[in-house]
């Protein structure tokens, strides 16, 4: 598997530290080409309202002002993931506040901004809705008329006004199941919308070449997906987009699909020229997409001795205008229903709904965050009646080795029993806490935690070069969470090269292949696996040739480290021939250019016999399932109610750390993005308006809110399917923190609070009313 | 097509007769507020009037009645570490001390915050705790206006147009005052979701809210309450509910109305016994 000596495991600097430290790194808002305009947008003033008319006369006047565009430039084309219903720019209504609806270029980027102003747009504004309850009245005004007529690849409710998707799935007898517990508990759980708040706002560069081919490079989490909604909305072939990614300044699910490149590339066509387009913090917070806000009401019953016997859950999502990821992470939270645990009799129906807000898409954790805040706080309630400990609750239900999770695949490795005995030492789970200091109470909560790696497939490339090094070709961005790092060290670790050898591509849909995106936790865990499967094809190819030019047999030679393949025993023992060597027997003589490539697809059948399941997008590539265990202290201020999160042990098993350092990292972030979702963000919308649409009202955490050191433990058992043993880990940390700190706050008020985020006035109030 | 056009004159007079000449121009002294709206695209100036090379409104003077005069231009970062402060004067450098991050603090200036006058800003509820007074400089020359005149509404001064804030002057301070700022915010460099500004002295105890209306808070009848009442329990509860009566907060991001009436009497209490701790060590 992994030669001794080779880079894996080892903490290596990021390959990109130092351009990013000394800020030569370039990104896409970093980019310029010759006669380069630069693009502004015009946001819709309403929420719900037909576009009667445009008059663009005042902004073309303006000196410098290359084009404008707008609705009347476009097609009904639409794009999307799951439902195609959104077109490039608004046509025909407009669906909320924010919404892109016209757009200019001009030579600089204020001029631009200028002119945008003066676009003239006639509205007639119609009624909206802007909660799922409005949304869903008798009545109530359709957000799509034509929802019938898109495409879609699930089983949609056609014909029930603003619902999107209704998911129903059943496993065993939930009726019996409740009937045979002793103790039944059940609340509903409110939950907000959170903003990426990625480092790097939304943007793109189109260029056309003479050709009529555009390039367009853009801050994305997937090339292939960019190309696939720039073909679905404005008819391209595709073998006339080539989307390119440079430096991506983070993306936490928020640039999964297309952002703000269909405009850029309109704004391009029209101006006869590069057109860079880069959104302000205020309207990338007010034109992209949130988390999930919503509602889950949870039912769980148990028997006396702690057994979970029954379940029953509905749940409710607000999508916003446009469909984007919404039926798909509303059934990836139903598919957390159970959280890691046994359950035998389930019942669940989700519901995702239009309505006129900001679209609601991929985050980090995909619906698990919002599901796992509901398990895991009714673990917590249930253990309280019980009058069990919370962490046995959880062991004594933990989903075992081979079981199946929700759904019906199997389970190969649980290793949750394991991350919570190791968090409940680390902890000191078993001890009490030291007394708070007077003014404050003190609480410490736990929760556990799943989620899964893999989901869609990948490829990739790998080519031995002239000299004796390896290119790496994957479609796979790094967003700044160390993919190229690792998998430059997956790379190097095949060939036992060190990693300064490797060159791994910039993803380019020109030459890469194919891959999903940067998403799921997958990058590490598919496209490791993809890179390892050809690396060790070209290895192969490697030792055919240095047996050929050794004169020995294949099973004589092997590979060293630095790029060598020796004689093992026999006459020519520690005979050698470089990587060098053999790449110019390939080139010149005999065989052709050394390359191995691979494709990879998760697939694990789903059992309708085990749970029935309708109006679900298929699960079949969900992939492996990865557990962890997180244990957070906090203290309260009696006086605000302000809660300060003292400790955190976060155990996660990782199959194997590729780069520790940079798994560590991840593990931290993932915990305090969480800490943000469970304690302070949340995007307040009025009447569909964005109340904070700036960092100076919406707040994250910074480094002076989150615990000094966030104390992160590996669990390392090589998973089995990965070349190298690895587990995806980007989304896990985030899954559980939320509701491990709201295990924490109702273990020092003595309540629980079951609305997201627990600002200091929620938490007050819940003291109070004691 | 409209453009910005940058001055940066070094003498004061030049200074207030570019803005007196054009209502649409703005002064620029840290920027840590205007740069933020330009690039929000909340204010397009036709011309910033940068005031960063004016001697006249940098440094901090004690002068010999014992006031201290700050120069309009003096940044947050100097007044939280100087010790030109002393005795209730302190407060102004606790204050300073809690606004935003290191970074802005090291650009942002008190003549900038004061004239921005935003209801949750540090500094207006210390300078009418202080009795401060704030100068001003403009076409008509100088005059000196009271912080609790000078704070008008959201946002909303008295200065009047061509007119900058050129320093702010705190009276004398008994050398035995004990003071402490209490800022409740969401995170730390947020704006407060409520700010307590206490001073207290053998003669008398001072008391300002911020961000709980559209200026500072200040009750007469509370400091009465607490000066007769010794700062006990009771008279910090009657003082808290002549407060609350004088204020008028808003519901917003950082927290309701209600929240806010609801604190007031918690970190009034709390931080009067901080300012008290404060003075046993």
């Amino acid at each position: 598997m992994n030669a001794p000596g080779a880079p894996i495991g080892l903490s290596l600097p990021r390959l990109e530290a130092g351009e990013k430290a000394i800020g030569t790194a370039l990104y896409t808002g970093d980019m310029v080409l010759p006669g380069m305009l630069h693009g502004a947008i015009v946001q819709s003033p309403h929420a719900h309202a037909r576009i009667l008319g445009y008059d663009t006369s005042k902004a073309l006047a303006v000196p410098g002002v290359r084009a404008v565009i707008t609705g009347d430039d476009i097609e009904f084309r639409y794009m999307g993931l799951v439902v195609k219903d959104e077109t490039a720019i608004a046509k025909g209504k407009v669906r909320y506040i924010g919404e892109p609806v016209a757009a200019v270029a001009a030579i600089d980027a204020e001029t631009a901004r200028r002119a945008a102003q003066l676009i003239e747009i006639r509205y007639q504004p119609l009624p909206a809705v802007t909660t799922i309850e409005e949304a869903l009245h008798d009545g109530a005004p359709m957000l799509h008329e034509d929802f019938a007529k898109y495409a879609k690849i699930y089983d949609a409710p056609v014909g029930r006004g603003n619902l999107l998707a209704h998911s129903i799935a059943t496993q065993g007898d939930p009726a019996k199941g409740f009937a045979m517990a002793d103790v039944v508990v059940e609340e509903t759980y409110t939950i907000a919308a959170q903003y990426h708040a990625y480092m790097e706002p939304c943007a793109a560069l189109a260029a056309f070449d003479p050709s009529g081919k555009v390039t367009v490079w853009s801050s994305t989490q997937s090339i292939f997906r960019t190309q696939a909604n720039l073909h679905e909305c404005l008819g391209l072939p595709m073998t006339k987009i080539r989307c390119i990614a440079p430096r991506v300044g983070g993306g936490f699910g928020g640039k999964s699909e297309a952002t703000v490149e269909p405009i850029a590339v309109l704004l391009a066509k029209k101006g006869r020229a590069p057109v860079r387009l880069v959104l302000s913090r205020n309207q990338d917070m007010t034109a992209m997409r949130t988390r999930h806000p919503g509602w889950i009401r949870l039912k769980t019953g148990a028997t006396k001795d702690g057994r979970l016997v029954a379940r029953d859950c509905e749940l409710w999502f607000d999508g916003g205008a446009y469909a984007d990821d919404s039926p798909a992470v509303m059934n990836f939270a139903l598919y957390f229903v159970r959280g890691p645990y046994e359950i035998p009799n389930v019942h669940c129906e989700g519901y995702a709904v239009y309505t006129n807000r900001m679209r609601a898409g991929a985050f980090r954790g995909f619906g698990n965050p919002q599901m796992t805040f509901a398990t895991e706080s009714q673990m917590d309630a249930l253990a309280a009646k019980l009058r069990l400990d919370p962490i046995e609750l959880r062991i004594k239900n933990a989903l075992p080795n081979g079981a199946r999770w929700f759904g019906g695949q199997a389970v190969t490795e649980s290793t949750l029993v394991e991350a919570l005995e190791t968090a409940r030492t680390r902890a000191g789970w078993d001890k009490p806490m030291p007394p708070a200091p007077p003014g404050k109470r003190r609480g410490r909560g736990v929760a556990a935690m799943a989620h899964s790696s893999a989901f869609l497939s990948t490829g990739a490339i790998v080519r031995l070069q002239n000299d004796g090094t390896i290119a790496v070709q994957v479609g796979a961005v790094d967003i700044g969470q160390g993919s190229d790092t690792a998998l430059s060290q997956m790379a190097a670790s095949a060939f036992q090269l060190p990693v300064e050898q490797i060159n791994l591509a910039t993803p380019d849909t020109d030459s890469a292949p194919y891959n999903s995106g940067t998403n799921a936790s997958r990058v590490t865990f598919m496209v490791g696996k993809a890179v390892g499967e050809a690396a060790f094809k070209a290895r192969d190819q490697i030792i055919e040739h240095a047996a050929a030019m050794l004169g020995v047999k294949r099973d004589e030679v092997s590979l060293a480290p630095g790029g060598r393949v020796v004689v093992t025993g026999g006459s020519r023992h520690n005979a050698e021939v470089s990587f060098a060597d053999v790449a110019a027997r390939s080139i010149w003589a005999v065989g052709g250019p050394v390359i191995g490539s691979s494709a990879v697809m998760a697939s694990h059948a789903m059992d309708q016999g085990h749970t029935k399941m309708s109006g679900w997008l298929s699960f079949e590539a969900v992939g492996i399932y990865t557990f962890g265990a997180q244990i957070v202290e906090v203290e309260i201020d009696e006086v605000t109610g302000a809660v300060e999160v003292t400790r955190a042990v976060c155990v996660h098993d990782v199959g194997r750390a590729i780069n520790p350092c940079a798994t560590v990292g991840q593990i931290e972030g993932g915990f305090a993005q969480g800490m943000g979702y469970g304690l302070c963000e949340e995007m307040v919308f009025e009447d569909g308006r964005l109340a904070n649409p700036s960092f100076m009202d919406y707040k994250i955490p910074s480094a002076l809110e989150v615990p000094k050191t966030i104390e992160c433990v590996l669990i390392e058992k090589p998973e089995a399917s990965h070349p190298f043993g690895a587990r995806g880990i980007g989304e896990p940390p985030l899954v559980g923190a939320a509701a491990a700190i709201a295990n924490a706050v109702a273990d020092a008020i003595g309540k629980p609070l079951t609305r997201l985020p627990l600002t200091p006035e929620r938490v007050l109030r819940a003291l109070l009313a004691q | 097509m409209t453009e910005t056009r940058f001055h940066a004159p070094e003498r004061l007079e030049d200074a207030i007769s570019l803005l007196s000449a054009d209502e649409d121009a703005r002064p620029l002294a840290g920027g840590q507020t205007l740069v933020a709206m330009l690039n929000a695209d909340l204010l397009s100036p036709s011309q910033i009037i940068s005031l960063h090379r004016i001697k006249a409104l940098q440094g901090i003077e004690r002068r010999a009645d014992g006031s201290l005069r700050i120069g309009a231009m003096t940044t947050h970062a100097v007044l939280a570490r100087s010790g030109d402060l002393r005795g209730a004067h302190r407060l102004l450098g606790e204050a300073a001390g809690r606004i935003g991050h290191e970074a802005i603090r090291n650009r942002g200036t008190i003549g900038g915050a004061v004239a921005h006058a935003d209801p949750s800003a540090d500094y207006p509820p210390v300078l009418v705790a202080l009795e401060a007074v704030i100068e001003a400089v403009g076409p008509k020359g100088k005059r000196v206006i009271p912080a609790a005149e000078f704070f008008q509404g959201f946002l909303t001064t008295a200065l009047n147009l061509g007119e900058i804030v050129s320093a702010i002057i705190l009276p004398p301070s008994p050398a035995e005052a004990c003071t402490h700022y209490e800022k409740f915010a969401r995170v730390e460099g947020d704006f407060a979701t409520l700010s307590v500004a206490v001073a207290l002295w053998g003669g008398g105890v001072r008391i300002a809210l911020g961000s709980v209306g559209p200026v500072p808070v200040r009750s007469a009848e509370a400091e009465a309450k607490l000066f007769a009442g010794q700062l006990s329990d009771g008279a910090i509860k009657e003082a808290s509910a002549k407060l609350v009566a004088a204020s008028d907060p808003i519901d917003d991001v950082r927290g309701s109305a209600d929240y806010r009436r609801l604190l007031i009497p918690r970190l009034v209490k709390q931080a009067i016994r901080t300012a008290q701790a404060k003075d046993a060590r």
